[in-house]
């Protein structure tokens, strides 16, 4: 998502991104971070939390407001949920299950030299 | 002596099973704890993923080289901007082509590099969730998890933001090779927003 953000901000929209992993959304070079502690997947905040939800965009748009410089970066003092697989998809993901069949493929994943196919 | 079917209920259902059925605290505006943002504080970035997602995104995280950081100063308050939300959740509406979820099957380190379009009145029940990295029941429960249409549209009545781009933007983020994702779908929905007037993006990777 930062590669992306980064085409935007290069084609003069500001952008922000609101990331689950902001070291790894930072790496990418987007022009504004902001972290949030919650599970991938469920971002903003559980089904029905509407009020996280809301807090969490509203304080996401805020900090947009105050990062200054490029690459700036805050994260936001959210409590989020345990670990939990509650949080996982019902499917095994594929590349996850790949793996498993054929280990040495994580190398290759590791190392960024991907497959054709 | 008879019972009643609610006397039965309370009879047979532990109380912690009842717990766990009942919505999250409700809090009134006001109530809410106020979240600040913060650059001191930093969150751990990795708490939610296991050991082996950790090594791998921090060895690619080595390999990006991020600088010149490209930046557009906001051009006026949020208050008066245009909003657009980029989630890569790949959500389509239904009416839509999904996204080719079983050519990731088929090939685990392909990705679909596709992008979709969802009017700002799209709401929880109008998208089928082509990820397959993610709890999609989530989202089929409540889309604003991912994708905060209804939030955004409350924060424009309450004059946080300007106003909402009729059109936003969505695609499926597991990407292991980028550059057709770059070259065709992030040049297209740069049009779209620029088509549209959008002042500000916010992207919600999941």
């Amino acid at each position: 998502m930062g590669l992306a953000a980064r085409e935007i901000e290069k084609a003069g929209i500001a952008t922000v991104v609101l990331s689950v992993m902001p070291d790894v959304t930072a790496a990418t070079g987007a022009s504004r971070v902001v972290g949030v502690s919650r599970p991938p997947g469920c971002p903003l905040g559980d089904p029905g939390d509407t009020d996280t939800q809301r807090e969490v965009l509203r304080a996401t748009l805020g900090a947009m407001e105050r990062i200054d410089e490029p690459g700036g970066r805050l994260d936001l003092d959210v409590q989020g949920p345990p670990r939990s697989k509650r949080y996982h998809p019902e499917e095994p993901v594929p590349v996850v299950a790949l793996i498993k069949r054929k280990p040495w493929l994580a190398a290759r994943l590791v190392s960024g030299d991907i497959p054709d196919d | 002596m008879t019972i009643s079917a609610y006397q039965w209920t309370l009879s047979v259902i532990p109380a912690s099973a009842v717990i766990a059925l009942l919505p999250p605290p409700a809090y009134t505006h006001d109530e809410m704890p106020q979240i600040t943002a913060s650059a001191e504080h930093r969150i751990d970035s990795f708490r939610y993923v296991d050991f082996a997602t950790r090594k791998t995104m921090q060895a690619w995280m080595k390999r990006e080289d991020p600088d010149p950081i490209p930046w557009v100063p906001l051009s006026k308050p949020l208050r008066e901007s245009r909003l657009c939300i980029v989630s890569s959740a790949a959500l389509a509406l239904h009416q839509d082509q999904p996204f080719d979820t079983d050519g990731e099957r088929r090939n685990p380190w392909w990705g679909d590099p596709s992008y979709r379009e969802l009017p700002a009145e799209t709401r929880t029940g109008d998208v089928h969730v082509g990820h397959l990295h993610i709890d999609a029941r989530a989202v089929e429960r409540d889309l604003d998890c991912v994708m905060p249409l209804t939030r955004a549209a409350e924060l424009v009545d309450e004059g946080v933001i300007g106003n909402l781009a009729p059109t936003h933007l969505t695609f499926m983020g597991y990407l292991l090779k980028t550059e057709e994702f770059l070259e065709t779908s992030v040049q297209a929905m740069i049009e779209r927003m620029r088509s549209e007037d959008v002042d500000v993006a916010l992207l919600v990777p999941v």
